[in-house]
């Protein structure tokens, strides 16, 4: 990291950039306390003079902004921020346990230098869209469509790239011959890599599982077709918000995306150093 | 005959992909002995060292430690132990965890594990840093504490691969001479890997010579330096190196540098034998005295040089001139290069003949010993070994 003292017309152009990134959610937070009928004023109403928290109280009681007469859902969000919480933790575990494996494996056991890394990535080189149609059809074969079990397969499918990745650059940093003394000494290569390997590369799985429960929580597109009436996750229940039957709760809305950011923004403070290996699949490191 | 107790590898092979990095790799290492094994890099020494320690799988070939084998075994039940050139510290751990995790995962009673490890800190002066990390301790410290982790268990057998690597020049000189006191004073089995010729010397009983892959040559100091097998070896040990001039056999005289020279005693009966109208002598610098009007100069003896036969009556004074092409500053003595038509020699002369000398000054010089003449037929191969 650069520690150096910011050149004076460096700071403009910093505060314009944390302009452009804060608006929206200074505009989020502040839709979300503002009563109905402030919530698509014209001219644009910045600060509301009397906040309220009815658009929090509609997230659990969906009949709370009936008398406002703009519009409804039936589905309180309770059924989707628990479904958003247990299909991201498990499928977050999930590929980060296999991931942990596949590093593993990848870093020390693997004689292809570029094969297989190349085949782990392939999937995430089509745009998801592209992969969404098969696994609708599949799912429907399978009866995986609008179960919990088959989003965590999926989400555990589309992130496990991600995760070996990542724990890969950790496990390459540590030199090999630390596990390997530690087998002369008289482990076996598993306990070797259990007592020796991962408590070295701690803050990595940490990190790591941070970055996948984030991509998880957000993701919107599988859960929207992969998803029916029996399961939600809060992104596609953000959806539900602003549709032709149910009107257009910004406010709701607002709210719901409120909720949904706090556990990212604790998540990205934590990772914010190894967020950038994340993204690039360990191509970058700190 | 007394059964052997030491290491031995037979035939040990070892390819990774097509490149074959080990081709039937050879050689016994004794019991309470010092045995390096000396080679360029990529030779495959910390392959063998792999092998060896099992944590590399071998294509073909068997070891046995005494008389058991145990290339079968895992790398746990080898009873071997190993230090490796980036030392493998455990960074998370202070030096009294790093020296004690042998002990720990062999699951000894605590009281032992801590008299046993003072004991070791004692032995190499590790007092001070067994409270530290690993990132806090100098160069010598992390080696003599990675020495000590090795130490600790008491293995029958300790491999090292190239351990003083990371230290600098005086540092390397101390712990190399530290490890060749514990290595005798403890009776320690040690096999040592290392590409730097004086450091096998300096400390090994036994040399054993890799060379892409195979033994080219195994035996004590002065069979590798006097006796190399073959020019690799000879070019391979020794600084400066040793000069390689063209030569021919006929009726009982060699050719040397345009003159006619009669044979050494040592080389007439192979080269009468062979008669080899074309091979290459080799001769080492320090055999090779540079002569200036006031007389012939001399260098102090190196430990490897034995005492000069009298001078035979038949060998000229001169051996030949030639105007001198570079001059290099060894400390005391100085490398003399000097040319002669298209063969360079290189030689040692002393130091305080530098402000008699100049690159083009031309001068003579002449071989000091002609039983220090080495021969090689035209593969390269040493034709009196």
């Amino acid at each position: 990291m650069l520690n150096r003292p910011l050149s004076p017309w460096q700071i403009p152009v910093l505060v314009l950039a944390l302009i452009v990134v804060l608006f929206p959610i200074f505009w989020l937070v502040m839709t979300a306390i503002k009563p109905p009928i402030d919530w698509n004023a014209s001219p644009a109403i910045w600060i509301p003079s009397e906040p309220t928290l009815i658009n929090f109280q509609t997230l659990f009681d969906p009949d709370a902004i009936r008398a406002h007469g703009v519009g409804g859902v039936s589905q309180s969000a309770t059924r989707a921020v628990l479904g958003s919480i247990m299909a991201s933790l498990s499928s977050t575990f999930l590929a980060v346990a296999l991931g942990l494996i596949s590093a593993i494996g990848l870093s020390r056991y693997s004689r292809t230098n570029w094969a297989t890394p190349l085949i782990i990535l392939s999937g995430r080189m089509f745009p998801p869209a592209a992969i969404a149609v098969p696994f609708v059809i599949i799912f429907s074969m399978t009866n995986l469509m609008d179960t919990y079990p088959g989003l965590v397969a999926i989400y555990t499918a589309v992130t496990l790239p991600f995760s070996t990745w990542m724990l890969k650059s950790f496990v390459d940093d540590l030199p090999r011959e630390m596990e390997e003394a530690a087998m002369l000494d008289g482990k076996s290569r598993l306990a070797a890599h259990l007592t020796i390997t991962l408590p070295l590369i701690k803050g990595g799985l940490f990190s790591t599982t941070m970055l996948v429960f984030i991509l998880n929580w957000s993701e919107y597109m599988f859960a929207q077709v992969l998803s029916n009436t029996k399961i939600a996750t809060i992104p596609v229940q953000l959806a539900k918000y602003v549709t032709a039957t149910a009107g257009t709760l910004y406010g709701v809305q607002a709210a719901l995306a409120v909720l949904a950011m706090v556990p990212l923004i604790i998540g990205g403070y934590f990772i914010q150093g190894h967020l950038a290996r994340g993204l690039t699949f360990g191509a970058i490191k700190k | 005959m007394e059964p052997f107790l030491g290491l031995t590898a037979s035939g040990l092979s070892k390819n990774y992909g097509p490149k074959k990095a080990l081709d039937n790799v050879s050689f016994k290492a004794p019991k309470a002995g010092f045995t390096v094994i000396l080679g360029p890099g990529g030779a495959g020494k910390t392959t063998t060292l792999r092998l060896l320690a099992g944590l590399e799988p071998q294509l073909r070939g068997e070891i046995f430690l005494g008389d058991t084998e145990i290339s079968k075994l895992a790398p746990k039940d080898r009873n071997l132990a190993m230090i490796f050139d980036n030392l493998a510290l455990y960074p998370n751990k202070n030096g009294f965890q790093n020296l004690a995790s042998p002990l720990i995962q062999r699951k000894v009673p605590f009281e032992q594990i801590r008299s046993r490890v003072f004991e070791i800190a004692e032995k190499l002066n590790l007092s001070l840093v067994l409270d530290r990390l690993p990132k806090t301790m100098s160069g010598g410290e992390k080696q003599r504490l990675a020495l000590g982790r090795a130490l600790v268990r008491e293995p029958r057998f300790f491999l090292l691969d190239e351990p003083l690597s990371s230290l600098d020049a005086p540092l390397r000189y101390v712990i190399r001479a530290e490890l060749k006191r514990l290595q005798r004073e403890e009776g320690h089995s040690f096999l040592m890997a290392t590409p730097d010729f004086t450091e096998a010397l300096a400390v090994a009983d036994t040399i054993i010579v890799l060379n892409e892959g195979k033994v080219v040559q195994t035996g004590d100091q002065s069979d590798i330096y006097d006796r190399p097998v073959n020019t690799h070896t000879a070019l391979f040990v020794g600084s400066p190196q040793i000069n390689l001039l063209r030569s021919g056999y006929s009726n009982g005289r060699i050719s040397l540098l345009g003159q006619q020279l009669p044979c050494p005693a040592h080389l007439s009966e192979v080269l009468a034998q062979r008669n080899l109208a074309k091979f290459t002598i080799g001769l080492r610098p320090e055999n090779v005295s540079l002569i200036l009007p006031n007389g012939p100069t001399t260098i102090d003896k190196s430990p490897n040089e034995k005492p000069n036969n009298p001078q035979n009556p038949l060998y000229p004074d001169i051996l030949a001139q030639g105007p001198i092409i570079d001059i290099e500053s060894l400390g005391r003595t100085l490398s003399v290069t000097v040319g002669i038509g298209r063969e360079l020699v290189t030689m040692l002369a002393p130091a305080t003949v530098l402000d008699q000398i100049s690159i083009g000054l031309v001068v003579d010089f002449k071989i000091k010993d002609p039983t220090g003449l080495s021969a090689f037929d035209i593969a390269g191969l040493n034709i009196a070994a």
